[in-house]
């Protein structure tokens, strides 16, 4: 054979793979598999209003796994990046999901599924506790604690609150001090203090005297436990420390289980 | 398949969606996938000749390269250059899991036996190919299969350009001496 016929039958090989690899193709419609792709690795997010402002909400399979203010998509998908190492797309449209957010966020009392997976044991008990707060009310630090079997581990619970990976939604504005001054928020001290006078609470009112009791019953209760709002004002004794009410000899209630810090 | 002009733009070193990557634009993860999904099937389908295998090897790479691009810090991220990285984590899960197939012989590898004249023909030219040595099938199927220039395959496979063009020249010999051109019949070659 020639030299030249081999250099031919060389090009004519190249041209054949060519051909042959112009009809490799998926067999399946390439939307699907792009979307399978990025079902399997990525998070899907949506904007959604809120009393703080524009807020942005991502989620996986399970449940709402973020939720953040931003000025932009670009700017909550890039610290959504690196705070969770995942990406977010305009993914599956989840319009129950969006439903269930907006009415939380408006204040109704809905049941929204989270997913707590990338948080530690340790947060994830502390956010399952206060996630049980309901509208109107506030406990405090050393009282999560407690509820969370960690007992004076107040700290830790305000550096989880700090963290909040779904703020609103997990409600830690209604987690305050120990004393019940309304104590700090990732989005400001005035932002926590408003969103609770949004929600009925008088944060004046707390603030020094986070407990009620009353000789009628012989009881002591948070200051806002849904118990506590029903004392007639005459009969209402304030106390700084549920340790205060007790050597007083007022018992706890069953409701709110005000805990003593440690 | 993108235009030849457009591929240069983000084979030149300086890739626009790894910067929209790292900006937190959230089209991007969606653009990587469709801009590179069809070439790396092909190649995942020139190594595993199975759609099925080829669909699951791609998917499988994808995941892990969202996975670690996901982890990257903004600056590495900005500074990637996606293709050649996205057909290295493909190279090797497809040759991964070709291993792993041959260890557990898969029953009349599906889907080949078609009646179609044109996947035969497909699928005789991938038969040839994988009788080539390993670094010359590799070589061959980037040039030749999947269109990449030298450049390319060096950032591929680590290769200088000289390896990988001696590398394709060879096996591309060897090719020509396992498929035979029939020309008495002036038509195609099989």
């Amino acid at each position: 054979m020639s030299k030249a016929s081999i250099a031919h039958d060389t090009e004519r090989l190249a041209g054949v793979l060519r051909e042959t690899a112009a009809r490799v193709e998926p067999r399946r419609d390439p939307a699907v598999l792009v979307d399978d792709v990025l079902a399997g690795v990525t998070d899907s997010f949506f904007g959604a209003d809120s009393p703080i402002g524009t807020v942005y909400v991502a989620f996986g399979p399970d449940g709402v796994r973020h939720l953040a203010p931003a000025a932009t998509e670009e700017e909550f998908a890039r610290r959504y990046r690196e705070r969770f190492g995942r990406f977010v797309v305009h993914g599956v449209r989840a319009q129950v999901l969006e439903e269930k957010v907006a009415a939380a966020l408006a204040g109704e009392q809905v049941e929204v599924p989270l997913d707590l997976s990338l948080t530690t044991p340790f947060q994830r008990r502390v956010l399952e506790i206060v996630k049980g707060i309901a509208c109107g009310e506030v406990r405090p630090y050393a009282w999560v604690a407690h509820e969370a079997g960690s007992s004076g581990a107040s700290r830790a619970v305000g550096n989880v609150m700090a963290n909040n990976p779904i703020p609103l939604i997990v409600p830690c504005h209604r987690v305050v001090r120990n004393d019940g001054h309304t104590g700090n928020y990732a989005f400001g001290a005035d932002t926590k203090v408003r969103l609770l006078e949004l929600e009925g609470v008088s944060p004046q009112e707390i603030a020094g005297s986070p407990y009620v009791a009353t000789p009628t019953t012989g009881i002591v209760c948070h200051a806002t436990c849904r118990n506590a709002r029903r004392i007639q004002p005459e009969n209402r004794l304030r106390f700084r420390s549920l340790r205060a009410a007790t050597e007083a000899g007022y018992r706890p209630c069953k409701v709110c289980r005000p805990a003593a810090a440690a | 398949m993108k235009t030849r002009a457009r591929r240069q733009e983000w084979t030149a070193g300086h890739d626009p969606l790894a910067a929209r990557l790292a900006d937190g634009d959230p089209e991007a993860p969606r653009d990587l996938v469709e801009r590179h999904y069809s070439e790396l099937y092909r190649y995942a389908f020139s190594v595993l000749r199975d759609e099925r295998a080829a669909e699951d090897a791609v998917q499988d790479a994808f995941e892990r390269a969202l996975g670690a691009l996901g982890r990257y810090s903004e600056g590495r991220l900005r500074a990637m250059r996606l293709r050649p990285w996205m057909y290295r984590i493909t190279l090797n899960v497809a040759r991964n899991r070709l291993r792993r197939r041959r260890e557990v012989p898969l029953q009349e590898v599906a889907a080949i036996s078609s009646n179609d004249e044109d996947r035969e023909g497909v699928m005789d030219v991938l038969a040839a190919l994988e009788k080539l040595p390993e670094k010359q099938r590799v070589a061959v199927t980037l040039r030749h299969f999947q269109d990449l220039p030298y450049a390319e395959i060096s950032g591929v496979t680590g290769w200088p350009e000289a390896t990988a063009k001696t590398l394709v020249r060879r096996g591309l010999e060897r090719l020509r001496k396992m498929i035979i051109f029939d020309d008495s019949k002036g038509g195609d070659p099989a």
